[in-house]
């Protein structure tokens, strides 16, 4: 018999607590060359903005041991674009589709979250607001509570459906952020986005990526962000969205243990991009081992004595 | 995407090494100037996959040459026999076709010749004729494959013409033409290549960018497109570019 893998966020029910990180698999519809994208819990696209962005100069990305630098810079065919020609293919495919989206001003978040409010196909919006690679907007928003709090609100007031604020994890207290966001409204949160990183070329004594320092993710972060997916877990009532190294089953069902209800899945989709498969029958066969009827008994059922915690 | 077992690995001399392995689905598939990506079974570090040219294929299996120099293909060229590795591919825009009868140059540097032997072997099947121009620093920098004549060009003159392989072609432009040109080495001899000989002959160029996925999923490998706004993507719409398509200069947001 299988177990119950079915989460909500907010009104949104989904099939499974797999998501995609946004900017990890293109728009979405490119993985379906290597498996049904309808079997996800639901796909995130990349980050859309009002206008198309070209993103930054090369070199964008490096590795380091067991993760890896990017600095994309949002590149993105524009919203329109996107609801045009990629959107009716993911309907027709049957994903579950949340839209990503970021931008320079409070405004431009708003006109944003209006233009996909009127879109039956898409069933939630994650906010970007946390790009460590961009100079004004993304991580500058979301470093501010006050700015993160007042742009979750203004998108709050025109956006209906499932609203999910993605927090950076450059910050002190993550907890105080993801709080700003349950207070302006929002659904959920997803924790996290990249952390600043860098490296460098030693024989040429440059950066390895042109922007200098960039987002980090991979394996490496995933001790880090387990601690913040622990934190918000902590600070908030509304689902947590953990985004940070997954790789196989067990770095997911970690994440649930630790309080997430849904995890989305990045940088494993460079390498193996039909990865939310093994995944899924690794968390399945582990609830049937572990004699769980539904992921609700696994989601942030830690053993743990907070007491013990030299800084919470 | 398949998982291939490691037949064996060859030595070439120096840092260079062919691999074989068992890949059936992407031996039947590939196209010259197409890649692969390798990734290691169980292996976090490397993590990312490896991006290699298909350097030749027989019956259901696929050949890779490369230079061992970063821990990725150290790591590839330690594998045994029996090893298995997930092969992406295979990827990208290799290069274009050519009728009975024509003639191509092949233009390489370095290790670009790992594109040389399939795309030979597709040539002779289709009865194009073509020649090879091999250029490298110094005669040990050279690379060869049996059965595979070139001409050769070195900077220190230690093997066949004195000089770079674009002045080689140069040189031989003087006396006759081909109907294309392809290309695939470094990217300051491609730029060269591009600049000399694009605007004379239908020329193509295989170029490198450091990848993380291979797909078009990260946009980790923009080549600006020529005279205009914004990128290709070096894994999706090429490796290989008609040389009037892009330019080797920067050219992103300007915030």
């Amino acid at each position: 018999m299988n177990s119950d893998l079915t989460v909500e966020i907010g009104s949104l029910h989904l099939k499974n607590p797999l998501m995609t990180a946004s900017g990890t698999c293109g728009y979405g519809d490119e993985l379906e060359d290597y498996f049904p994208i309808s079997r996800l819990g639901a796909i995130v696209s990349k980050s859309l903005t009002l206008k198309p962005k070209k993103g930054n100069e090369p070199p964008r990305i490096t590795e380091v041991s067991c993760g890896m630098l990017n600095s994309i810079g949002l590149a993105n065919i524009g919203v329109q674009r996107f609801i045009s020609d990629k959107l009716p293919v993911l309907k027709r495919l049957g994903a579950e589709v949340i839209v990503n989206i970021a931008a320079k001003r409070a405004d431009d978040y708003v006109s944003l979250a209006e233009i996909v409010a009127g879109l039956p196909e898409v069933k939630g919006l994650e906010l970007n607001l946390s790009c460590p690679n961009v100079k004004e907007g993304g991580l500058e928003f979301g470093s501010d509570i006050a700015a993160l709090g007042r742009i979750t609100d203004l998108v709050r007031r025109v956006y209906p459906e499932v609203l999910i604020v993605k927090l950076t994890p450059n910050v002190a207290r993550i907890g105080e952020f993801a709080k700003a966001a349950e207070g302006a409204g929002a659904n959920g949160v997803t924790v996290a986005n990249t952390y600043v990183g860098m490296a460098v070329d030693i024989y040429r004594r440059t950066p390895k990526i042109r922007s200098i320092t960039g987002g980090f993710s991979g394996p490496a972060i995933k001790p880090l962000t387990m601690a913040k997916v622990f934190e918000v877990h902590n600070a908030v009532k509304i689902p947590v969205i953990a985004s940070g190294g997954v790789f196989g089953w067990q770095d997911a069902v970690e994440y649930l243990i630790a309080g997430a209800t849904a995890v989305e899945l990045g940088t494993v989709l460079f390498r193996i991009p039909d990865a939310s498969t093994g995944i899924l029958d690794g968390i399945q066969s582990y609830m049937v081992r572990e004699g769980l009827e539904s992921l609700r008994e696994l989601i942030g059922s830690l053993k743990a004595n907070l007491d013990r915690m030299p800084h919470k | 995407m398949e998982l291939s077992q490691v037949l064996g690995t060859r030595s070439l001399g120096g840092n260079l090494f062919i691999t074989r392995f068992r890949s059936p689905n992407i031996a039947f598939a590939v196209l010259p100037g197409q890649f692969v990506m390798v990734s290691f079974e169980g292996v976090l570090d490397p993590l990312l996959p490896r991006a290699f040219s298909v350097c030749d294929v027989s019956g259901e299996d696929v050949f890779l040459f490369y230079a061992a120099i970063g821990k990725g293909t150290r790591m590839m060229s330690e594998l045994r026999a029996g090893d298995m590795v997930t092969m992406n591919g295979p990827l990208g825009r290799g290069f274009p076709d050519v009728s009975a009868g024509k003639m191509v140059w092949i233009v390489v540097g370095g290790s670009g010749m790992a594109v040389v032997p399939l795309l030979a072997r597709r040539l002779n099947r289709r009865d194009a004729k073509f020649e090879i121009f091999s250029g490298a620093r110094t005669e040990s920098h050279l690379v060869h494959f049996d059965g595979i004549s070139t001409r050769d060009a070195t900077d220190d003159g230690s093997k066949g013409y004195h000089g770079t392989v674009v002045d080689l072609i140069k040189e031989s432009f003087q006396k006759d033409k081909p109907d294309k040109l392809f290309a695939c080495g470094p990217t300051r001899m491609l730029e060269a290549v591009q600049s000399e000989f694009g605007g004379t002959v239908p020329t193509y160029l295989s170029v490198e960018a450091p990848m993380a996925c291979g797909m078009g999923f990260c946009q980790g490998c923009p080549i600006r497109i020529a005279g205009g706004e914004g990128y290709y993507l070096a894994c999706k719409d090429g490796p290989v570019f008609r040389s009037d398509e892009i330019d080797f200069g920067m050219g992103g947001d300007s915030e």
